[in-house]
């Protein structure tokens, strides 16, 4: 009991990194169907940044968020304008864009750092609760907040504000939502600029667990898309329950049933989701043909 | 476009494209710097028109051909290995496994459309990256295989590599062959018409997944080929290799995307064009700043896509057509200019 109560915490706190990791997604590939396979590497930037601010100006990660959040905001606006937004309607140019862009930043980063890995410090590294045999650190405690406190925010920023009401409106239809007076462009954009922010945000929270490497956001981005197309497509609640599914499967299967296999079993999960449900399971039937059909 | 010309014409084209295709190995054949990389250019061509089948004709966007490309790898090695089957034999088991096992994983994707095929296939390969890894009895596990040298031909293993160039270059050649009497086949029509508009096409009593299903198993079948041959060539053979995404799995689709999808000639333009340019930076950059290759190609795959969204191919006959225009003598200008079109179609 004791041993199951213990990889059911583990997985739990794992599906909040996996939740996190893939929140940006969510917006980005889930509600405004951008195939973004640079998402990782926006995580991976993140968490350079947090190292630069604790390098260079001993920020701890958790103060760094301020400089990094708006930061990576700005970098998700240059990408959506320059890179995205001429290729709107394609959606295979944007899978190899993407990867291009993904190619160019994971290298960039190899190049200024010559393949040393790095790791961040913070003051609450050491912190963390136990409840008899199990330990929860106060690190991944914070990540399992926050990405619940995110999705409620983002859920309440989709349904209730203006914008968010805006951006809901231009995936549906582009030509009815030009014609109610939505800046199309000006939303794509500052969705595309959240999603990438939200990446940030994900990748200083992870930075004090995981080694830095440049090649890092590669270990999210299969994740974060079987995330995002698990819980259904533009539900916000659904990507949070979808974290939540991958993180306690691979917990599991990694105890249960063999450690090398943990991420197989929750691939064929999302594969057999993906065929048998595409909208997710939380998504609306039918969800996964808006936003592809031809769009002038 | 192609389809239209006589046979005769397609072919004696495909001759003298192939006597191109030759011509730089024939001029380097005394620089094994280059003859390495010519090896390479042959084999990602034959592997992008191979992909360039399903993923180009049928416009199915699969990032899972690694997969196959894995399996004939595997399979060949083990054959020679545990065996003793010479490759020769031993590539066309694998082949015609991912044939029929490749049609049938890849079935239930086909309700999938665009991106979302894409990231289903490429789950395949990650799934395939796992066991690799898992099933150390079949695969060596992450250690991998070693194939000792021992050069002979039923081995196909040669000290010289000039006769690799040529080998991968028959197998581009094969490729070619294969995808030029596919489009001007009934199945050719039926998978462009599959990918111009699926309720259409099934309208018109098309059977659409019997289409893509033939469409993959061919395409599976010859990137299997393409695997065994380079397990053959390097000798070793691990999981973060031929499961590479960078530089299998989404390779194939990335040459063929910049050389223009869906094109005969495409497939093998984008890996004449990145497989020599990649090997070369590599050399000269990689040494000094690792990465620093990878940062310019992906700066040239980022620019293709933004500004050559037809590809090489697409850029060339644009220019083409630009050129051959004056030579038109039209009464009318601007009124008749889809009738000539047609005419020199």
């Amino acid at each position: 009991m004791e041993t199951l109560l213990n990889v059911l915490v583990v997985g739990i706190l794992l599906g909040g990194i996996y939740g996190l990791v893939s929140i940006g997604l969510n917006l980005i590939f889930g509600v405004i169907r951008i195939v973004n396979f640079a998402q990782g590497e926006l995580v991976m930037l993140g968490m350079y940044g947090a190292f630069l601010g604790f390098s260079l100006l001993k920020l701890d990660p958790y103060v760094s968020l301020l400089i990094v959040v708006p930061a990576m905001f700005v970098v998700g606006v240059i990408i959506q304008r320059v890179v995205i937004q001429p290729l709107q309607a394609e959606s295979s140019m944007q899978i190899f864009a993407t990867f291009g862009l993904l190619t160019v930043l994971q290298n960039l980063v190899l190049v200024f750092t010559r393949g040393e890995g790095y790791s961040v410090n913070t003051a609450v590294a050491s912190l963390g609760v136990s409840v008899g045999e199990i330990r929860i650190t106060a690190t991944r405690l914070i990540i399992f907040i926050a990405v619940t406190l995110i999705a409620i925010l983002l859920h309440l920023f989709l349904q209730k504000t203006l914008l968010g009401k805006s951006i809901r409106a231009v995936t549906q239809d582009r030509q009815s939502a030009r014609l109610m007076g939505i800046n199309v462009e000006r939303t794509f954009m500052i969705t595309f600029g959240i999603g990438s922010a939200l990446a940030g945000l994900a990748g200083v929270l992870i930075a004090p667990i995981y080694t830095l490497s440049p090649g890092i956001g590669g270990n999210f981005i299969l994740a974060a898309f079987a995330v995002v197309v698990l819980g259904g497509l533009g539900s916000v609640a659904g990507a949070w329950a979808g974290g939540m599914i991958v993180g306690i499967v691979e917990a599991f299967a990694g105890y249960y049933i063999n450690p090398e296999l943990k991420q197989a079993v929750w691939f064929l999960i999302f594969l057999a989701v993906l065929i048998v449900k595409p909208s997710g399971l939380f998504g609306q039937v039918g969800a996964e043909e808006i936003g592809f059909r031809e769009q002038s | 476009m192609s389809s239209i010309h006589s046979t005769a014409r397609v072919w004696s084209l495909f001759a003298l494209g192939l006597l191109l295709a030759l011509l730089p190995l024939a001029l380097l054949a005394g620089n094994l710097f280059w003859v390495n990389i010519l090896i390479y250019t042959y084999l990602f061509a034959g592997l992008a028109v191979a992909w360039n089948i399903i993923g180009g004709f049928g416009g199915q966007f699969s990032l899972g051909h690694g997969v196959f490309f894995a399996a004939g790898a595997y399979m060949t090695a083990q054959l020679y290995l545990r065996w003793g089957i010479s490759p020769w034999l031993g590539l066309i088991a694998p082949a015609l496994l991912c044939a029929v096992v490749g049609a049938l994983i890849f079935w239930p994707t086909f309700r999938l459309k665009g991106s979302f095929f894409a990231i289903a296939t490429l789950a395949f390969n990650e799934v395939g990256l796992v066991m690799a890894n898992y099933l150390e009895g079949i695969t060596g596990g992450p250690r991998g295989l070693q194939i000792p040298f021992r050069a002979a031909l039923a081995n196909m293993i040669f000290a010289d590599q000039r006769i690799w160039a040529l080998l991968m270059f028959a197998f581009m050649a094969l490729c070619l062959a294969v995808a030029i009497m596919l489009m001007r086949s009934r199945l050719g029509y039926y998978l462009l018409a599959v990918r111009e508009d699926e309720e259409a096409a099934h309208a018109a009593g098309i059977d659409v997944t019997r289409v893509k299903l033939l469409g993959t198993a061919l395409s599976a079948a010859l990137a299997s080929v393409g695997g065994s041959l380079f397990a053959m060539y390097v000798r070793t053979i691990d999981p973060p290799t031929v499961f590479s995404l960078a530089d299998i799995g989404v390779k194939f689709a990335l040459l063929a995307l910049i050389g223009g999808i869906g094109t005969i000639t495409g497939p093998v333009l984008g890996a004449f064009l990145i497989i020599p340019a990649e090997s070369y930076l590599r050399a000269s950059l990689g040494g000094g700043l690792p990465g620093m290759h990878l940062v310019v190609l992906g700066l040239v795959m980022l620019l293709a896509a933004l500004f050559m969204r037809k590809g090489i191919a697409g850029a060339i006959e644009a220019a083409w057509r630009r050129w051959r225009r004056p030579a038109v003598r039209s009464p009318q200008p601007g009124a008749t200019t889809p009738a000539s079109e047609a005419g020199r179609a």
